[in-house]
């Protein structure tokens, strides 16, 4: 299946989905939350096999949190996927109940960066196994990657309220 | 060596033995690990000073911070300076573990690291050259022959604020005190 081909097969199958191919090697595809699941899969049975990356975005202005899965191909000495790079799926979720089913029976290594995105972001992935802290000692009351979380106040409420250790007394 | 060096030598025999066997535990943290390889292989060889990198803390009277410290590496600094024997001189390396360094305002690196356990001593700047650790080491030597270089001794004297410190930092510690904390005083 060539570019040209793909993008109509994604446009036919799943129609209430915008896809986006005015960059060179970079398919787009505005994909509605319910529909990721199904879309990966479908990618998937078509060659793309590697998801290289999940990344968040927090638009805080218009309140959502706009998740992208990066796919792309194991097979890139095969002129198809060398014409058509990466594939961004993007999909966008609401701040207030950030909330989306994990892709992990989808692609396995989905797992730490889903883990990742909730300590950071706070958004939850209903069906993941096991939604620990990845990386963060602490606890926070804002996930720090979200826009709102105010990094200098912070520092200053918790690092430097600590105390310099006093000289010894002789 | 001099004739006269002989004779300080043998009358302070045990800071001579400090001053010229410093070995570094081979502990890194963050990006300034990337200036020892050169420090301690043939181009600048820190064996000429006496710094050679040890395995493991028990061995080692040297430590080195090299980089940001984010509060996970903290814990591991704190065991692995916990567990290194005594006279032990520890430096810090590179301007993060002095005041944040450029994550000043960063939610999990520590800043200002004399607040969790003691150092002897700063090299500033980013990166610092390797040249530096050799400054810092002659420079330490100094310290050893005037008996200044004691932060150990601080922390053994100093320990409940060490430890209140690094309690406030890291929640609960897992481990007990390495000195008695008398409650009382």
């Amino acid at each position: 299946m060539n570019k040209k081909n793909l993008i109509k097969q994604l446009e036919l199958t799943f129609s209430d989905n915008e896809v986006n191919t005015f960059e060179e090697n970079v398919i787009k595809i505005y994909a509605k939350k319910e529909q990721v699941k199904t879309i990966l899969r479908y990618l998937k049975d078509n060659g793309y096999n590697h998801l290289a990356l999940i990344s968040c975005v927090d638009w805080i202005k218009e309140k959502e949190f706009e998740l992208i899965y990066i796919l792309t191909s194991y097979n890139d000495n095969n002129e198809t996927y060398k014409e058509t790079g990466y594939i961004y799926l993007k999909t966008k979720i609401s701040r207030d109940n950030p909330e989306i089913g994990t892709v992990i029976n989808v692609f396995e290594n989905a797992e730490p960066y889903e883990r990742e995105i909730h300590e950071l972001f706070g958004v939850k992935f209903s069906g993941h196994p096991r939604l620990i802290p990845l990386f963060l000692e602490r606890d926070y009351e804002v996930p720090p990657f979200r826009k709102n979380f105010d990094t200098r106040k912070y520092v200053k409420d918790v690092f430097e309220s600590i105390p310099v250790i006093p000289e010894e007394e002789e | 060596m001099d004739r006269e060096q002989v004779i300080k030598a043998l009358k302070d025999s045990g800071k001579w033995g400090h001053k010229y066997s410093l070995w570094a535990v081979y502990f890194c943290t963050g990006c300034g690990i990337i200036e020892i390889p050169p420090v301690i292989t043939s181009r600048w060889d820190a064996e000429r000073f006496g710094v050679i990198p040890v395995a493991s803390p028990r061995q080692a009277n040297l430590f080195l911070i090299t980089g940001y410290v984010s509060v996970k590496t903290l814990r591991a600094i704190i065991r692995t300076y916990e567990q290194m024997g005594e006279p032990k001189y520890t430096v810090g390396f590179g301007s993060c573990p002095i005041n944040g360094g450029m994550y000043w305002d960063s939610y999990n690196t520590i800043k200002k690291l004399d607040k969790y356990i003691p150092i002897d001593g700063w090299i500033a700047g980013c990166m610092p050259r390797p040249e530096a650790v050799f400054i810092a080491v002659t420079h330490l030597w100094t310290l050893i022959d005037k008996g200044m270089a004691n932060a150990y001794k601080k922390y053994r004297k100093q320990y409940k604020y060490y430890r209140k410190n690094q309690e406030m930092a890291l929640g609960k510690l897992e481990w007990p005190p390495l000195y008695p904390i008398n409650e009382d005083e």
